[in-house]
Parts: structure tokens; sequence; C-alpha cells
């Protein structure tokens, strides 16, 4: 069992991936056993945290070269989508021939690939086998590539809506009426609908692999149970991660309105990329100016003293449109900012310069 | 931008790099040219219609501008219209799709949710009004990268797994439509990043076949260059006593090395013409900002 949970939701393109990993490190340096769940099939922070081929598996992140002493642990592994419902599917399963006809089920390979809603669905399942079967202090979720925040905390009711004993067993009537009177007229005609469109033998197939994974259904509906317990739970908190700018701070706030209404425990947002001002005037720099080395000419010095002053003019205004999307969200929400960086995460080494600007992040989320 | 005319214009790329700004931009530069534009958003989105200042999100278009109409597509309401198409009947539509049971259901049909976005345009493309299309342009601002390609090939999907039958039929005309490299063209917008500029590179490694429709990439928030890298080299040394205008000169000349080493990798591993858009710092974009994009999307490229 893990003692926290920390789920970073966050629209895409604001740094989720980086910021998952940047957080964890952060925890790691601070002295605890953390693991990192990514889902990302850009496989970005495989490269972020030097592990060529991030595997479904956790894998120890080598932290000796940023601290020789450190007692913390870290741990980094990739959501593999297939392996997940194959194990769902193998634990629910009553016996082995039905488990076998099910992942041998051609339906079952759709449904294990595009289904909407089994991204999120596997990626919750997957932590919690983490939380009940290793002993990490903290686990640090990535959570899938989504328009907007709020895709996450949707998707595992959407499947598992899907997955309900009421879907399953009406998709099965065909083969089991008994006990469905009422419904079997309208079903009929349902039936006939659905055949028109999808073909006779598509909803077959359809039909015959949610009578197999009927018998998972009860399986299925308290692991959900579980699931959402746990969310709920105070192991867990929703960690936002968004960026200054209009269309992310809109999202943001829609997404704490949605985690209020579900009562689900918000830990605090941090805003990813902020541009800090410069700490002087663009009108102060030429006094700045150091003295011209002979090896530049007078020309291009001045060249670069005129340029030196645009670019904090640009600083500046850089500065100036980020400030207004870095106030708190709500009272007593924390809110924490990440400085716009120029640098390529590449390795432990480049995240950790990222992960220094968590500490206070960290500290707060332990 | 375009000279030889798609009937469709498919947007994306990696999330938050302005695939949404360049998609009005491009409905902008092609409504200026007397075309008569729908740019359509996804998923419930409301982005494009909020650029020019329209209020929430309608499955209807809307004009936003001259020669210029926006329509935000949801998979509910895709599904009820195609469904409405075949079965004709609404007591029977109702019956089928409003009921508890039927809700989950649909939401079980792989792919089913990205292909009737697909069907949607598919049909505002076939759209007539007065003995001609209805639309001489659709700017589709798809979803970014992973999900896009995924909706793109949701036709795909569907043929594969149904084999036959109705979805089947649908499917494949779609396709053939989204596939026809005189009729959609796709554009992929990124940024100097070095993880965007990795994804977007994947991204059109993935596209295999479709690489052919791509026309451009276009390469946002270009900044014009404003430290000489040659000077600085010299120059940076003498800094030290300076921290804070050595890491202004440092960054300054980082980004624009990023931005030149962006261009070349995406022309150089595509040998697609990459397409500069200028960084605009107001994040309030407005419909001047927008037709400062539009512009230079018509002067880079004619």
């Amino acid at each position: 069992m893990s003692d926290r949970i920390l789920i970073c939701c966050g629209a895409g393109g604001v740094g989720k991936t980086t910021t998952s990993a940047a957080l964890a490190l952060q925890l790691a340096l601070q002295g605890n056993k953390v693991a990192v769940i990514t889902i990302d099939p850009a496989r970005r922070l495989a490269d972020a945290l030097g592990i060529p081929g991030l595997s479904h598996d956790p894998c120890a992140v080598d932290l000796s070269a940023l601290d020789p002493t450190c007692t913390g642990r870290l741990d980094a592994m990739m959501l593999d989508m297939k392996s997940t419902f194959d194990s769902i599917i193998t634990r629910h399963s009553p016996n082995d021939e039905s488990r076998d006809k099910l992942l041998e089920s051609r339906y079952y390979r759709f449904v294990s690939e595009k289904l909407a809603g089994s991204h999120e669905y596997m990626a919750m399942e997957r932590l919690y086998q983490l939380h009940t079967e290793h002993d990490y202090d903290i686990l640090v979720v990535d959570t899938p590539p989504a328009q907007n925040a709020m895709d996450f905390l949707k998707a595992p009711k959407r499947l598992a809506g899907v997955m309900s004993e009421g879907v399953v067993k009406w998709m099965s009537l065909p083969k089991d009426r008994v006990g469905f009177r009422l419904l079997e007229r309208g079903s009929r005609t349902v039936m006939a609908v659905l055949k028109k469109l999808a073909g006779e033998q598509t909803v077959t197939e359809i039909a015959e692999f949610f009578s197999l994974i009927s018998e998972l259904a009860e399986g299925f509906r308290s692991r959900s149970l579980e699931m959402m317990e746990l969310l709920e739970s105070e192991h867990t908190s929703f960690v936002l991660v968004s960026a200054a700018s209009p269309a992310a701070r809109f999202d943001a706030l829609r997404f704490l309105g949605l985690l209020n209404d579900n009562k689900l425990p918000f830990g605090g947002a941090i805003i990813n990329r902020v541009h800090a001002p410069p700490s002087f005037s663009a009108d102060d720099l030429p006094q700045l100016m150091p003295s011209k080395p002979r090896q530049v000419s007078r020309q291009d010095w001045e060249q670069l003293a005129s340029d030196l002053q645009t670019v904090s003019v640009r600083q500046q205004r850089l500065a100036d449109c980020d400030a207004p999307f870095t106030a708190p969200l709500a009272q007593d929400a924390p809110i924490w900012t990440v400085p716009h960086l120029e640098i390529d995460i590449q390795d432990p080494k480049s995240l950790a310069l990222i992960a220094q600007h968590l500490e206070s992040a960290a500290t707060a989320l332990r | 931008m375009f000279s030889e005319d798609p009937r469709i214009i498919v947007v994306t790329g990696k999330g938050g790099v302005g695939k949404t700004t360049v998609s009005a931009a491009i409905g902008l530069n092609a409504a200026a040219q007397g075309k008569r534009v729908l740019v359509v958003e996804a998923a419930g989105s409301e982005r494009v219609a909020a650029l020019f200042g329209l209020k929430g999100r309608s499955y209807a278009p809307r004009q936003c501008s001259s020669n210029l109409y926006t329509l935000s597509i949801t998979p509910e309401e895709a599904i009820e219209d195609y469904v409405m198409l075949r079965i004709k009947v609404r007591a029977l539509y109702k019956l089928v799709f409003r009921n508890r049971i039927m809700g989950p259901f649909i939401n079980a049909v792989p792919g089913l949710h990205d292909l009737v976005h697909l069907g949607k345009i598919f049909h505002l493309e076939a759209s007539q009004k007065r003995g001609r299309s209805e639309w001489d342009l659709i700017v589709f601002d798809a979803p970014a990268t992973g999900h896009g390609l995924t909706m793109l090939s949701s036709p795909k999907t569907m043929m594969a797994m149904t084999r036959s039958g109705a979805f089947y039929d649908n499917a494949a005309i779609v396709e053939q439509l989204f596939s026809d490299v005189k009729k959609t063209q796709l554009v992929l917008v990124a940024n100097s990043d070095e993880m965007v500029i990795n994804e977007t590179l994947d991204l059109y490694e993935q596209l295999d076949e479709m690489q052919s429709q791509v026309k451009a990439i276009v390469l946002n928030e270009c900044l014009e260059e404003s430290v000489k890298p040659d000077t600085w080299k010299k120059a940076a040394s003498h800094f030290e006593d300076q921290p804070e205008l050595m890491q202004l000169g440092n960054r300054a000349v980082r980004r624009s090395v990023a931005q030149k080493d962006a261009e070349a990798r995406l022309s150089i591993q595509t040998s697609q013409p990459v397409i500069q858009l200028p960084f605009l710092f107001d994040r309030t974009l407005e419909k001047s900002d927008l037709e400062t994009l539009a512009f230079a999307l018509g002067s880079r490229h004619e």
C-alpha cells in the first residue's frame, strides 16, 4: 500500500508528462520511495529519465549522479494498455476456458485498443495494482493525453457503464432471455436496427463478446467501486498541470469545479513555463553592459547592446502576458509556478532543473 | 497557400502549439480569397467561435466573419445525425439510442466517436446549395497528434472490425474522401520546442501513406533573431559579472538556435514546406491577430 497518490491532470501540451516526472523526481530526492506511471505513446518520459524503452514494470532511475547520498528511490514505468487489459480479464475470468475465449475474441482486440475511455480506465487499474501490490511511499500518475483535464475523470465511468451488468445482460439477451420479458419486445426492434446499421455479423460478434464478458461483470463492478473509493480517499490528491494562457485557465477552473462536484481531493495547481520578468529595466541596460572586449568590433558591440535591450523588452512583455494567469484558482487552492527554462529535457539532470522548482509543491503534496 | 484547391484541410499537431489559431487563420486566409469557408471544431470545442467573439458552441454553422463560418461537432449530435439519415424515424431513433442501456453500448463501438466526426465532415463536403457545393473549403481543427491519427484511421478501423454491413459501407466512402490526395490535405502544426519537433516527426512517420497528403508544416510562435550567435560567442564570457544579462543572452541565442534547428529538422526529414508564423504576444487573441497570421500564411507561400 502507498501513503500518497498524486494524479496529474491537465490538457494536452501543458507539459503534464514532464511535470509528473519532475515532481516524482523531486519527491524521490526528498527521500521518498516513489513510482511514476506515464501513459504516453511518444515515450517522452523514457528519454527524460534515461531509460531506453520504458517498460510496463517498474524500472529504477539512476539518481546517484544527482545526489550520491540520496535515500529516496524513483521507479518509472509506462502504461501498457494491452497487458493491463489482459491482466484484468485474467483476474476476473471464472475459468481458463472463458479467459482464453475472451482474449482470442476478434472484437476484444478492438475493445482493448480503441474503446473510448479504456486508456483512462487502464491507467486507474494499473494505479490500483501498484497501490495494492507494491510498497511505495508515493505514486505519481501521469494521465492520458486529453483535450481537457476532465476527460480522465469522466472516462472510467463511461467504460464501467459499458461493462455494467445491465448492458452486458441485455447484449447477451438473444441467448438467455429468461427473466427479461419486459425488455424483450423493445429489444427485438433495437437488435433489428443495430443489425441494419452495423451488419449482422458485427452485432453477433459484439453480442458474443458481451456474453463472455458478462461473467466478468461483477469483478469489473466491484473493482470500479474500489477504484472510486481510492480516488476519493485521503490518500489521493489531484494535481492540475496548467499553462499561463486563457484557454488553460478556463480549463483549469472547469476541472476544479468538477473535482468539487465529485468531492474529489484537490492538491493544487502547477502552472508551467511561466516567464519571469528581467530584474532590471531595459533602459538601464546600457549602464549594465561590461566594457567591450577587444575581439568584438565596436559596431557589433553596439548591435549586441541594442539586441539585449530588445530581448529584455521581449522578456518583460512575456512576463506581463503570463502574470494574470498565475493567480490562485480558488481560495485556499495552492498554486506553484515553474519558470520557462528553454532547456531540452534529455536526462535526469535536465529534469532535475525543473524538479528544483517543484520543491515546495513536493513538500506540500507529500 | 493551397494551390490545388483541396476540399478539406485537416489541421493537427501536438497539444498546445496553436492548432486552433492556425485553423482559424487558414480559414480567414481562404475566406479573404473569396472562398466560402467552414472551420469545424471537434469534441464540442468552442474555441474558434470564441476567437471571433461568438458565445458558446453550435452544431449548425454560424457566421464569424465575411465568408467564414464555424461549427462544433459532438459525437452525440453526429451519431443522431447519422442514424437519422439511415432510419428516418425519430421515434425509432429515440427507442434505440436514447434508452439507458443503449447509451453505453454506443460508447462500446470502438472508434465510433471518431468516425462520426469524419462522417459529419463528409456530409458537409457533399452538401449542395443552389446547384453548387455549399462550402468551397472545410478546415478541420482535429484533435492532437495521437488522437488525431486515431481519428483519421477510424474509417479503416471500422472497416476492419465490421467487414460488411452499413457501417462498413459508410466507413468505406468516408475513407475514400479522407485519403483522396486531391480532396483532403493535412497541415501539421509545431513550435520550436525539441519535444514538439520529435513528436511532429513521429506523427509524420506514422502517417505512412497519408504523408503524400501533407501540404505544409506550420512552425508556429517564431521569434525574430535578436542576439547574433556569432557575436555572442565572442562576447558571452565578458558578462560574468552580469549573470542576469548573461542568462538573457544565452537564452535568446538558445531560442534562435532551437528555432533554426526546428526548421531544418522539419524540412530535411519531411521534405515538406515549412511555414513560419510569428509569435503573438497578446494571449487573448483577437481577430486582428488572426488576420496577422492569415496574412503571414498567404505571403509566405504563394
